[in-house]
């Protein structure tokens, strides 16, 4: 193969990354063709496919604040870049610039119905849900408290420096890779996708295997350890929410998490239960449109919210 | 509550489009595996009841892509792990944080340094696509230009990115 075709072969794969990546793509036999048309095919897609990962993780990494002191150089806040400044401006203080600042934590929030991915130097990243926040000391970036809301943690395990969260009082060691976590009010749940997360580290530690989930009602209360498929975990950033036997509360609070808006269970929805997958792309009408059917009850507008209650008895 | 009066929508969906999503995954590098993947797929697509989605069809290949991507990514990072038990002590992982923070921030500066070397509008369109999550369509009808307008100037992104990122791997 000579340059002209490994470049065109290239460039062929890199239109195909791209049209495959998008959200509205829909053209999979063309793609099932091109693939097969050529047996070199497939290996430049997956190296195309790589690459673009790789360039949307190395643009999405949080971008440096200038320090206080100085003045900003360079007008590069005006695309959502900006809101990884907090988390850019603790890892590049790391040293001696600490001292400048006066507020020892950083802390890095969503709006509801937001996602974003925050990537640490150290090659671990935290996808928030919508709105949550995280905070930590830029001194020791591997130590994250989880104040509200839920997070994905994909953490690049290292012996000499544990990743340690904390979420409602709790404290959460990784042991391994993947697990996911829910703050709400003072209830923490916790969810490992793959490796392993030690509960408590210390004489009464848990520790929770993939597919393995940790629930706390509160601060002190008696964790109570679950199960649910390792492979659903995090699902909430495709936009898909699954659940196995999960009480109506939980759901709702997941729904506003993801859609923005505010939903209120009233009268015995709160109690009902669920079992199954949740789309929640779209608007926060069409998400709520597809829900309730399954869910068995009834969304109403009011105002900005939603209230829940349970659909008659009809629809059964 | 029950849920039989809906059941298994996407499921349907891969059962009846088993031979399209077989070519599919063979073509995506599946081989002998194609079953197995498939098998993965009903079971993450859920037992539960099926939601309406837009375009079920593209739904269910979208998942079948990605089901594939995250096979690729564990064989590497097991593959990278195994390495990395025998050679330990010589990864970048090892440097100390202090010089991995550095470097990061090297390469965002100039992968911005490179995107920004391509004109404003590669830039915008990469941005909105890419870091924002705006589907290609939408984002030619924002700037009233055509689709495939953008998929130039992402290639055109792509390609100088995947330069850069040859060279780092060269070092």
């Amino acid at each position: 193969m000579n340059m002209n075709d490994s470049e065109a072969l290239a460039e062929a794969a890199r239109l195909w990354a791209i049209r495959v990546q998008d959200p509205a793509f829909q053209d999979w036999d063309g793609f099932t063709r091109w693939l097969e048309a050529d047996a070199r095919h497939l290996a430049a897609y997956e190296k195309a496919a790589e690459d673009a990962a790789w360039a949307d993780a190395t643009l999405a990494t949080p971008q440096p604040a200038p320090p206080a002191a100085e003045p900003v150089r360079r007008p590069w806040k005006r695309l959502s870049v900006a809101a990884f400044g907090a988390l850019a401006a603790s890892v590049a203080l790391v040293g001696s610039l600490t001292m400048l600042r006066p507020d020892p934590l950083q802390q890095i929030g969503t709006a509801p119905g937001e996602h974003r991915t925050v990537a640490l130097a150290d090659g671990s990243t935290i996808t928030l849900n919508g709105g949550t926040r995280i905070r930590f000391d830029p001194k020791s970036p591997r130590t994250v408290t989880l104040d509200r809301g839920e997070a994905l943690f994909h953490v690049e395990h290292d012996e000499a420096r544990p990743f340690l969260v904390v979420a409602s009082g709790a404290r959460l060691l990784d042991v391994g890779t993947v697990f996911n976590v829910v703050a709400e009010g003072k209830a923490m749940q916790v969810a490992v996708a793959e490796g392993a997360v030690v509960f408590e580290p210390g004489p009464k530690q848990i520790r929770l295997d993939p597919g393995q989930t940790l629930a706390l009602s509160e601060p002190g209360a008696t964790p109570v350890v679950g199960k649910v498929d390792a492979r659903s975990i995090g699902g909430w950033q495709e936009g898909r929410l699954q659940y196995e036997n999960a009480r109506l509360a939980d759901v709702a609070r997941d729904l506003s998490r993801n859609i923005g808006r505010p939903i209120h269970p009233s009268g015995r929805a709160e109690h009902m239960r669920f079992s199954g997958t949740l789309m929640v792309k779209g608007t926060p009408e069409q998400v709520l449109t597809r829900a309730a059917p399954l869910l068995g009850v009834k969304f109403t507008p009011q105002g900005e919210a939603w209230t829940m209650t349970p659909a008659n008895a009809m629809s059964k | 509550m029950t849920q039989d009066r809906e059941s298994s929508g996407l499921q349907g969906i891969v059962l009846r489009e088993r031979a399209r999503l077989l070519r599919f995954l063979i073509a995506r590098g599946a081989g002998d595996e194609a079953e197995d993947v498939v098998q993965d797929l009903l079971q993450r697509l859920g037992s539960a009841p099926a939601q309406p989605v837009a375009e079920p069809v593209s739904y269910v290949f979208r998942a079948a892509e990605n089901l594939m991507r995250d096979r690729h990514r564990s064989n590497l990072s097991r593959a990278r792990r195994q390495q990395h038990w025998f050679e330990s002590g010589d990864s970048d992982a090892d440097a100390p944080l202090g010089e991995r923070v550095l470097i990061a921030r090297e390469r965002l500066r100039q992968a911005e340094t490179v995107l920004a070397g391509l004109g404003h509008r590669v830039e915008l369109v990469f941005r909105r696509c890419r870091l924002e999550g705006v589907s290609q369509p939408a984002v030619a009808r924002e700037l009233g230009i055509s689709l495939s307008s953008v998929e130039k100037d992402l290639q055109k992104a792509y390609r100088a990115l995947s330069e850069l990122k040859a060279k780092y791997d060269a070092e």
